[in-house]
């Protein structure tokens, strides 16, 4: 089970008082909390990666969390930050099974939903978020994505260069 | 939890100090010496405009100055927050301000249109001037608030070029405009834009290169 937003700000509020007792905590929660997010958002291979980049994230970037307002949201954005930072990086992966996703907890339903990655790639033309899904996510390469979705390959490029630079500056929308 | 996100945790855990977190306050408190320190450095070296001085300012004075400091600070308000990232944070009041300066600029071309301006009412040399202080006062500011946003995790870092060359080309242009004499709308349409636009485009390009992370 993964903790509520209340208690994901307590533990923050210690933890930038430097509590490493609640830290700990902390960190092992958003571990659990962000390899959920990031599940069938990322090629599996990378998941490990992305997840402890973005606790490095986290870790650096504290001192940016606003104790008056809710945790998760700022966990998220730092988290789009980061998976969109992933997307740019990576091409073709040998691995091409998606983890089944992960059972969700009800309690945090709407929050994810709220913040969730599928809403990013909501937001940007379909056409964009078709060869991202295809090409970042699953793992497909330029010609295979420009077989399956008829468009050129130079335009797949063109659609997954727009859509990343479009979803990078939604980050922060609902 | 697989061993090296445990270790990882372990490792982050042990480095772990008190932090203060970040207040835009401090922030805006940045962005409003350097806009004051630019605007003393211009009364004290270039001087105050003389209908200023003497208590009886142009009206245009007024205009001119209100809507630049609603364009700078509703833009810097922004950039500090952007600092502390969060879904559902996203704030786009600013481009109102932004509208609203347009209107000088949108002026002086449809003025134009009408009636077109020898080119002494745009005074080149006064203009070039007015850019090069301008653009001195946007640098200083556009550094502070630029040194204030890598503190903190902005997401959106080319936007966050844009809003702080949009903020401090108009602060700059602010701090100039106690010394600047001149009242007409081309003048002001031109040589009050242009510094916003050359710092908007600069902190585009410059910028986001600083701040990422």
């Amino acid at each position: 089970m993964i903790a509520h937003e209340e208690t994901f700000r307590q533990l923050m509020i210690k933890a930038q008082g430097g509590d490493k007792l609640c830290y700990a905590s902390l960190l092992a929660e958003c571990e659990k909390w962000l390899r959920r997010y990031y599940a069938r958002k990322i090629n599996p291979a990378a998941i490990d990666d992305l997840v402890q980049e973005t606790l490095i994230s986290v870790h650096r970037k504290r001192a940016s969390y606003d104790p008056e307002r809710p945790f998760l949201p700022w966990l998220a954005a730092i988290g789009r930050y980061r998976w969109i930072d992933s997307l740019r990086k990576i091409y073709r992966h040998e691995h091409d099974q998606l983890y089944e996703e992960m059972v969700a907890d009800p309690q945090d339903e709407d929050v994810t939903a709220k913040v969730s990655l599928e809403r990013l790639l909501g937001m940007i033309p379909a056409r964009q978020a078709e060869v991202i899904s295809l090409v970042k996510i699953e793992g497909l390469s330029i010609i295979e994505a420009a077989a399956k979705t008829g468009q050129s390959e130079s335009l797949v490029k063109v659609n997954i260069h727009r859509g990343l630079k479009k979803m990078s500056a939604l980050i922060e929308s609902e | 939890m697989s061993i090296s996100a445990n270790s990882l945790i372990e490792g982050l855990v042990e480095e772990l100090e008190p932090v203060r977190t970040l207040k835009p306050k401090s922030g805006l408190a940045i962005v409003g010496g350097l806009t004051l320190f630019a605007l003393i450095v211009v009364a004290a070296t270039l001087g105050v405009r003389n209908d200023l001085m003497m208590g009886m300012a142009d009206e245009m004075f007024f205009l001119r100055s209100g809507v630049l400091l609603m364009l700078g600070i509703a833009t810097a308000i922004t950039v500090v927050n952007m600092a502390r990232p969060g879904v559902g944070k996203l704030s786009r009041g600013w481009i109102w301000a932004l509208i609203t300066a347009a209107l000088f600029p949108l002026t002086a071309a449809i003025m134009s249109a009408i009636n077109m301006p020898p080119v002494e009412a745009l005074r080149p040399m006064e203009g070039l001037k007015c850019l090069a202080v301008s653009g001195i006062a946007a640098l200083t500011i556009g550094g502070g608030l630029t040194y204030w946003l890598r503190q903190g995790a902005p997401t959106s870092p080319e936007r966050a070029g844009w809003l702080i060359g949009i903020a401090s080309g108009a602060l700059g242009a602010a701090a100039y405009n106690i010394h600047c004499p001149f009242n007409d709308i081309y003048y002001i349409g031109l040589w009050f834009t242009i510094p916003v636009v050359i710092s908007a485009v600069l902190g585009r390009l410059v910028v986001p290169a600083l701040i990422r992370w």
